[in-house]
């Protein structure tokens, strides 16, 4: 499903990725982890044109992407099959939970609204928040703004989706309740690549774990062998 | 020194420059009456540069020079008081309101009514006019009486000096079908006619004969129709001074100089002198009571504030229509197109409003574009404003998190969706206040369109105070037709702004 290939990012003369190879199986669970800095974030962001990078190769649901600078066909392309999820939740303050589910699925896809809003409060109800559909995110709590920004990214249906640390801004028990839905996802057999520091959630749902250090590929692997080597 | 000595003396100094301030306010409050106007050795007299030849107008040869028949007279006049002239500008319309503070007395084709009369000190007659009418030598209008009938384009449109003879005239005349259009100059009034904007004018002989070189295409219409004389008008206070100038006057016709200087100036001096013998003195007009005056003035006002909203309501949605396209062209537009947006934005708000009214009004017409007053009333404000609004939306559009554009990209949303859906809704709701607050700016820089002949409220109070004399009843009567329009608007962008921060409170708790 995803293929990198000596992937090569360069930023303000530092070498962010350097080298970087690595595939993804569909249906599988690809963890990235590692110190700070390391290249997790801005790996993830090149999967879907987010950022450019100035070497190698990244074919990702069927899409080739090429160093430098993407055309903007080719980005709408790619990211209509790939969901992305951040790590500050991003959601539409001016829109109702339910529209924030059902904006891209209308003007993007061109799906009617009535189709679109029964489809995204299935999403809703897939992530518990059925009750809260037209509440506006500014009334949400962190953990439930983060559980409709997947349901946002799901609503394209997309045939992968990546995760930006989705948990890093939010306290343990909504943590919890984000990744619990990430792992419902996963049993489903959603292919996803997750950038994580939570090991236990690793553990739990990764099919492969991927330490980057220093912009390369330290390790990679099962979970059950990289985990235990890493340091804590 | 301590402490409370400064004190007492930073008070003291702060009474004497309050008492200076007294003392100058008092002074300038004063009228000069005809023993000031000796003692300081200068006689002021006010008219309008603008208003055009042979009265006063700037010398084409020497623009630092001030040139025209009553240029001659004031100094002549002057010499009689034994003291040396000196010129003061005003607008037109409004020169009498000088008196008693910036001039000693207003020379400049002020034509005798009943209502200047009972307001001012008028002199004897100095000159004979009659009116005018003034055409392209290509209009099928052959005759004053023309005008009774509609013309090709529906109503003649007819030009006039705002607050003149002519403008009473033509206004007076309902049994005409004319729409009137009152200009602050002769020669922009002129200007108009030739570039085919006005079908006729109307003005005081002297000036169209005047003009006939500089206007070759226009020709004179008919015999000239309703005359008077021209007044030298004083302060109610200065009896004085006033027959101190009509003394002088009286000199200058007896002793024939006046003759002389009309006759240099090609003004037929001796048919002058025939009319001025034989000027019948115009009596001044009752002065009626404040009620009959609110019940006269009151329609006309509200009228007028009819054509405030309807610039306000016209050009402000215009104005941000173009501001948010230039926004979102600086910041999301193709390079090439960025640095052409910045120099609109500078030099639409780097110029006054007034002069782009101008070049909108006055020059496109000599490109061969002319627009009506009220749309270049309109389009001058829209675009002018764009440039305010288009800063506002800038300051939005960077204040929305990169996140949600990202989030938007991220959809699949092309750059456009994004803009349209995302951003934009989001910078929409930032600026509203400061959004508010400008169409709270524009509502009142409508005022500034008079300079284009659109009657608006400030301009109907500036005519109306004048041919009534009621000038601080009238602004009364104006100001609180402002502040009923204004008043919502600001109730709006509280209530906005309230909300705003209702929801800014609730997203950080």
């Amino acid at each position: 499903m995803i293929e990198v290939d000596s992937l090569a990012a360069i930023r303000s003369g530092n070498r962010i990725l350097d080298a970087v190879t690595l595939a993804v199986a569909e249906g599988t669970v690809t963890t990235l982890v590692g110190p700070s800095g390391g290249g997790k974030s801005t790996l993830l962001r090149c999967l879907n044109g987010l950022e450019t990078f100035a070497a190698g190769s990244v074919t990702i649901a069927g899409h080739r992407l090429a160093p430098g600078a993407h055309s903007p066909r080719d980005l709408e392309r790619v990211r209509r099959d790939v969901g992305m999820v951040f790590q500050s939740f991003n959601l539409f303050p001016h829109l109702s939970a339910i529209d924030n589910v059902t904006l891209a699925p209308r003007i993007v896809r061109g799906v009617p609204p009535s189709e679109a809003r029964s489809r995204g409060l299935e999403l809703l109800d897939r992530v518990g928040l059925s009750r809260l559909a037209s509440a506006r995110p500014a009334t949400l709590s962190g953990g439930q703004q983060q559980r409709v920004a997947i349901a946002r990214s799901l609503a394209m249906e997309p045939r992968v989706m990546l995760f930006d640390e989705p948990t890093s801004a939010l306290d343990p028990q909504m943590s919890a309740e984000v990744l619990d839905v990430i792992v419902e996802l996963a049993r489903g057999g959603q292919t996803m690549v997750v950038v994580t520091h939570d090991h236990g959630f690793a553990r739990r749902a990764a099919t492969q774990v991927v330490e980057l250090v220093a912009g390369r590929v330290h390790r990679a692997g099962p979970p059950a062998e990289i985990l235990t080597a890493v340091a804590r | 020194m301590t402490g409370g000595r400064q004190r007492g003396r930073c008070r003291r100094r702060w009474w004497a420059v309050a008492a200076c301030w007294l003392g100058f306010i008092a002074a300038t409050a004063a009228a000069a009456e005809l023993d000031d106007v000796r003692a300081r050795g200068e006689l002021v007299w006010g008219a309008d540069q603008e208003g055009g030849g042979p009265h006063v107008f700037v010398d084409p040869e020497n623009p630092t020079r001030l040139a025209g028949f009553e240029v001659d007279l004031a100094d002549m006049l002057a010499a009689e008081l034994g003291v040396k002239a000196r010129f003061q500008q005003g607008q037109w319309d409004r020169l009498p309101l000088l008196l008693g503070r910036a001039a000693d007395c207003v020379i400049n084709g002020i034509e005798s009514t009943p209502e200047r009369a009972r307001d001012w000190r008028c002199s004897r007659p100095y000159f004979a006019y009659a009116l005018q009418l003034v055409a392209r030598r290509d209009s099928p209008l052959d005759s004053p009486e023309a005008l009774a009938k509609e013309g090709p384009r529906g109503p003649w449109r007819v030009g006039v000096l705002t607050g003149s003879a002519a403008e009473i005239e033509m206004r007076r005349r309902s049994d005409l079908a004319v729409e009137v259009i009152g200009y602050d100059g002769t020669v922009d009034c002129l200007e108009q006619l030739h570039g085919r904007v006005l079908d006729a004018a109307v003005m005081d002989d002297c000036i169209t004969s005047f003009n006939a070189d500089r206007f070759g295409e226009l020709r004179g219409i008919g015999r000239p129709f309703a005359g008077g004389t021209y007044t030298i008008l004083t302060a109610p206070d200065t009896p004085r001074l006033s027959a101190a100038i009509d003394e002088a006057l009286g000199r200058l016709i007896t002793d024939g100089r006046l003759k002389a200087l009309y006759d240099r100036w090609d003004l037929a001096g001796r048919q002058q002198m025939l009319l001025l013998r034989d000027a019948a003195e115009v009596p001044p007009a009752p002065r009626g009571s404040l009620a009959e005056l609110i019940r006269g003035a009151l329609p006309l006002l509200l009228r007028s504030a009819g054509m405030t909203i309807l610039l306000s309501v016209a050009s402000f949605p215009l104005a941000i229509l173009i501001g948010l396209a230039v926004a979102v062209g600086r910041l999301h537009g193709p390079a090439w197109l960025r640095p052409f947006l910045a120099g609109y934005v500078e030099i639409l708000r780097g110029t006054p409003l007034m002069l782009q009214l101008y070049a909108l009004f006055f020059l496109l017409p000599k490109a061969g574009l002319a627009l009506p007053a009220i749309v270049a009333a309109i389009l001058g404000l829209a675009m002018n404003y764009s440039a305010y609004e288009s800063e506002i939306y800038r300051a939005g559009l960077k204040a929305v998190p990169a996140g949600q554009f990202e989030a938007a990209l991220a959809l699949g949303m092309t750059k456009w969706q994004s803009l349209r859906h995302v951003l934009v809704p989001q910078a929409v709701r930032i600026v509203m206040p400061p959004v508010t607050s400008d169409f709270i700016a524009l509502f009142k820089d409508t005022s500034v369109c008079s300079a284009i002949t659109v009657i608006e409220l400030t301009k109907r109070y500036s005519v109306l105070a004048l041919s009534t004399g009621r000038i601080a009843e009238l602004a009364m009567v104006t100001a609180l037709l402002y502040l009923a329009m204004s008043w919502p608007l600001s109730l709006l962008s509280r209530w906005f702004e309230h909300r705003l921060e209702r929801r800014s409170e609730r997203s950080q708790a």
